[in-house]
């Protein structure tokens, strides 16, 4: 060594080693998406094709919808900033759950007080209970009342197949979001299509496909898998501070004029 | 180092953040591919090794996509994510217990990129550069790390600040600190570190 460095002569050699270092270099993100993918906590965006691929991105598609049974003032403008439906939210999955029917679907599907009339209904809801009209008189009524929920049973009309895991032909269901934080959700797993649909004005979804499963998320933010409630196609929209739901077997046309049809 | 991995775009980073946080995988893939040099970079100079390195910054990424949901819109993500490698990185090196190590061999080997030096001054560069990378293996860990911060992954002191979870007065006294150490190494006026 000659003479020793000043501070100018340790800056410069330090930058130039920095520049001369070789790092190895390659794409880490397909491997990266693969631990996500293993994890098995893995948002349902984590589970599309990247890229081209011949798979229709429906056909991966892991969502969650959320129905606020409760909208606080920040869940709803969360569900707005999303999806601009307020009460729908859409968030990761964890994994995608079963939808396989069990024998407590039923009974599941009706829970609450029964009651013999949409009045009837309206009062124990505290807000104004609408029906299809186009489905006729429902055959059961539920109120729910923690949280607040309604449950219009349809359990057969003509031309709308009975859903084999429950035995009816149409359920509506209908909150009001106001109540307390617990939300419901459903889940969409391959094979359902989601697709954003105006129902009479408003902005709402139509699912499609595959069975989806429903459950709560309670207050804490965790997910309490709810009885198995199974339906095939499903209309979901907002009106009037009310979400409503329909499930029955019927294509998104049928659904969108039953869904003009609520009195 | 690329231009690319290292030159901060943080408005582009907030919009690929935001599409990230709203469920846009290509958004994620391209924050990821965006800083994967960077972020090898950070955990090669704590683990020394390739292998550990590349493992560190796959799950550094990793975690890092399941805390996007958490992460504080507008902030820089550079450092936040460098910081969630940092720490993978050091937990590995912890695991296999071996004393910290910033390996530049690879650095040894290789000839300076400079060609317009005569041979003398070519020469006088390499002996220095010997020497600073002795003098580096002599230094603590947070001081071979302040420097390889500011040296070699040419981070801000705001970030150098975030990635180390210190103050940025921290930083510049830590960084100041270092240097000293270092000159005193090479100048044969003090005994190593470590």
């Amino acid at each position: 060594m000659s003479e020793p460095m000043d501070e100018r002569d340790l800056d410069r050699t330090l930058s130039t080693i920095g520049r001369d270092l070789a790092y190895p270099t390659r794409d880490l993100w397909p491997e990266v998406r693969a631990r996500i993918v293993a994890r098995g906590r893995a948002p349902w965006w984590s589970r599309l094709p990247l890229g081209p691929s011949p798979l229709p991105v429906a056909a991966t598609l892991l969502v969650l919808i959320v129905v606020l049974v409760a909208l606080t003032p920040s869940a709803v403008a969360f569900a707005e900033r999303v999806l601009g439906v307020p009460g729908i939210q859409i968030f990761p999955v964890p994994e995608t759950p079963s939808t396989r029917p069990s024998a407590t679907a039923t009974p599941a599907l009706f829970t609450g007080t029964r009651v013999s009339s949409l009045a009837q209904a309206t009062q124990a809801a505290g807000f104004a209970v609408q029906a299809p009209t186009g489905l006729g008189e429902p055959d059961a009524i539920y109120v729910d009342k923690a949280p607040a929920r309604v449950t219009l049973v349809y359990t057969s009309r003509p031309g709308i197949p009975q859903s084999p895991a429950v035995g009816v032909s149409a359920v509506v269901v209908e909150f009001r979001g106001s109540f307390d934080q617990n939300v419901m959700g459903k889940a969409v797993g391959p094979g359902t299509t989601l697709e954003s649909v105006a129902v009479n004005g408003t902005p709402g979804f139509w699912l499609e496909g595959a069975p989806h499963q429903v459950f709560y998320r309670d207050p804490a933010g965790s997910f309490v898998q709810e009885t198995l409630r199974l339906a095939e196609n499903t209309l979901l929209w907002e009106s009037g501070g009310i979400t409503y739901r329909l499930e029955a077997q019927v294509a998104k046309a049928e659904a969108l004029r039953l869904a003009g049809t609520f009195r | 180092m690329t231009p690319d991995s290292v030159e901060g775009r943080p408005s582009e980073d907030t919009v690929l953040v935001e599409r990230a946080q709203r469920g846009d995988s290509d958004a994620y893939g391209e924050l990821v591919r965006r800083y994967q040099g960077l972020a090898m970079r950070t955990a090669y100079v704590i683990t020394g090794t390739t292998a550990e390195a590349e493992d560190a910054a796959q799950d550094g990424f990793t975690k890092a996509y399941f805390a996007i949901g958490r992460f504080r819109t507008g902030a820089p993500f550079r450092p936040w994510l460098l910081r969630i490698v940092a720490n993978e990185a050091k937990n590995r090196r912890k695991a296999a217990g071996r004393r910290p190590t910033v390996d530049l061999s690879v650095a040894e080997e290789r000839p300076s990129g400079d060609t317009a030096l005569s041979p003398e001054a070519a020469a006088l560069a390499g002996e220095r550069r010997e020497l600073v990378l002795s003098a580096l293996r002599g230094l603590r860990e947070e001081d071979r790390l302040v420097i390889a911060y500011r040296y070699f992954l040419e981070l801000s002191e705001a970030e150098m600040a975030e990635t180390l979870g210190v103050a940025r007065g921290t930083v510049k006294s830590r960084l100041s600190r270092a240097l000293v150490r270092l000159r005193e190494l090479t100048a044969g006026e003090a005994r190593p570190d470590v």
